[in-house]
């Protein structure tokens, strides 16, 4: 349609409207009737440069519903939706996919391609559809060098700044009055917001990826309000369970089982050398008696006891923090229950191990022959392992009283308390730093 | 940041080594009824403490002190442990190699020379102290100091560069 001259003078805004509709109105009739031929709409979109038309004309030519109801969709939005911008050609590369989908193995995939491609055209429609382009077609300016300039690949900024100075020229022009100006066309303004694709609509899909476990899962947006309180609750959880907590809980627990095996040592080598003077009779006068009902129980007796005297040695070394030697010099100067304890368990370990080799002897005295047993050697033999392990069983026992006068005393704990200590005023900073 | 659940992890394996390991020195002399049961035992065994030897030596190099250079920070913890560790692990195998080669023919027999007696004593010792400084280790390295920044590491590394 030619340009009417004789027209009224419209601002450029309202001829913007107006345009836009007629766009949009033309482009779905286009649309509707070329359905078949889909690329035909792009190619319709040429004439979407015609001149202007007085918005009575249109309103006479076209059913008013649809463009107006696309209007108040823009305007309520805000920004542009891309398939609502994308119109004619959502139509068409809906028809399109529809056609193809039977053929695609996977259809999921699909959509953000088609987007990415939505985007592209619908960028060019923006192009096109920009206030400032059809403004100046509409004045006429058609030729001018700042329209020929809007590409698509050119940024935001620049598109501003041309708008911007292709609005002040125009006011400057056509000196149209502040009545005039319809604020409402400010809305297509964020529409620019789509040529920059990390901005606008940049999570098409209904999940979340979220990290869980060093693993990225997929969550649905709405339900990621509570997952993130369940996080929450189990990152309050492991706050209160550090890796030091861990230590500690695991020192303390080994603190209850020394606890138990002094106890039963003490009992068990003073229960051991009873059973022994007992079975070696008066004055050790019936030792081979002894070989014959000890001898089973000379070698288990002998591992439960290196047993029992290694859970108690290094339960004794925990309570004296043996590792820090000046800590341990002092603790043993200054006759402290914790260091004798662990300086006669050490003590009674070394002399239970000195008489391996007599049990391992007494072990095998059924079987033995003359040269392992010679005939009367028995209180040769004997007398020492017996003596040993007397020594052994008093040595274990005064072990027990000195830790039993002072069973919760703990350096070792102390030291790794004082660890926490000194972190106090760091965790304070922190707190305030996050504040 | 050492994680919680992994460092409980790495103690369960630790704590269930050192257990085995114990298990062993208490008990393998009764379970000698046939020698391919200590050897495989005693095998277990020092694999046990090279594993274990393992595990401590990567967690120390996982921490930030290590991170950062500040080796001598925490081979002043360690040496002992690393050192005990060395000296176990060569004991344990020459004993077991005595002992079993002493024993492969006839397995219940008395085998025992003072050489042999000697290192069993001093075997046993190397064990419980061992035992000692390794739990005492595997707990100071649930420190998290040594997994972050802090100002006491820079306090100790400023005193390195002096």
């Amino acid at each position: 349609m030619p340009s009417d001259p004789g027209s009224p003078k419209l601002h450029p805004h309202l001829k913007t409207c107006f345009s836009a509709e007629l766009v949009g109105l033309k482009a779905t009739t286009t649309s509707q009737r070329l359905l078949a031929t889909p690329w035909t709409c792009t190619a319709e979109r040429g004439p979407r440069a015609l001149p202007p038309m007085p918005s009575q004309d249109t309103g006479d030519e076209m059913p008013p519903a649809k463009p107006k109801k696309k209007k108040s969709k823009k305007e309520s939005n805000g920004v542009e939706d891309p398939e609502e911008a994308g119109m004619e050609m959502g139509v068409v590369s809906q028809g399109q996919s529809e056609t193809r989908e039977p053929m695609t193995p996977e259809p999921q995939e699909l959509p953000p391609q088609r987007k990415k491609k939505k985007k592209k055209v619908q960028a060019a429609v923006d192009v096109e559809g920009d206030p400032a382009g059809p403004s100046d077609l509409l004045n006429g300016d058609g030729a001018e060098p700042n329209t020929e300039a809007e590409e698509v690949p050119r940024k935001t900024k620049k598109k501003k700044k041309l708008k911007t100075a292709n609005e002040v020229q125009c006011a400057n022009e056509l000196g149209v009055e502040d009545d005039d100006i319809i604020t409402d066309a400010q809305a297509p303004i964020p529409q620019h917001s789509l040529f920059s694709a990390p901005l606008g609509q940049s999570q098409p899909v209904g999940k979340v990826f979220v990290e869980r476990n060093r693993r990225f899962q997929a969550a649905d947006r709405l339900d990621l309000g509570k997952p993130s309180d369940h996080a929450d609750d189990l990152m309050e959880v492991k706050a209160l369970w550090t890796t030091r907590d861990v230590a500690m809980r695991v020192h303390s627990s080994f603190r209850v089982i020394g606890l138990f095996s002094h106890g039963f040592l003490a009992g068990y080598a003073v229960w051991n050398i009873i059973v022994v003077y007992v079975l070696a009779g008066e004055q050790l006068s019936n030792l081979p008696n002894l070989l014959q009902q000890y001898h089973p129980l000379a070698y288990p007796a002998q591992s439960l006891l290196y047993l029992l005297l290694a859970i108690s040695t290094v339960s004794a070394f925990d309570r004296v923090n043996l590792a820090k030697a000046t800590m341990a010099l002092r603790g043993f100067l200054t006759l402290d229950p914790a260091a004798l304890a662990s300086f006669l368990y050490f003590a009674a370990l070394i002399l239970s191990l000195s008489q391996q080799m007599t049990s391992d002897r007494i072990n095998l005295y059924p079987s033995a022959n003359e040269s392992l047993w010679p005939p009367g050697s028995e209180q040769q033999i004997l007398q020492p392992w017996i003596v040993v392990n007397l020594v052994v069983a008093l040595l274990v026992g005064l072990a027990w009283v000195f830790i039993s006068t002072r069973p919760e005393m703990d350096y070792t704990e102390e030291f790794l308390m004082a660890m926490e200590v000194e972190e106090y005023p760091r965790q304070n900073d922190k707190t305030e730093m996050s504040a | 940041m050492l994680q919680t659940s992994n460092y409980s992890l790495v103690l369960l394996i630790q704590l269930a080594l050192l257990t085995y390991d114990l298990f062993v020195n208490s008990f393998s002399e009764l379970l000698r009824a046939a020698p391919v049961i200590q050897l495989v035992l005693f095998i277990i065994q020092d694999i046990a403490i090279l594993f274990n030897v393992i595990i401590v030596l990567l967690m120390l190099f996982n921490t930030y002190v290590f991170q950062v250079g500040l080796v001598s920070l925490l081979m002043e913890r360690f040496r002992a442990l690393i050192v005990l560790s060395n000296l176990y692990l060569a004991l344990s195998i020459a004993l077991h190699c005595w002992i079993l080669n002493l024993r492969w023919l006839r397995s219940n027999s008395f085998v025992w020379t003072d050489g042999l007696g000697t290192l069993f004593v001093f075997q046993r010792l190397a064990a419980v102290l061992y035992y000692y400084f390794y739990k005492r280790a595997t707990e100071y390295l649930g420190d998290p100091r040594l997994y972050e920044d802090s100002p006491w590491l820079r306090d100790a590394f400023a005193r390195a560069r002096q």
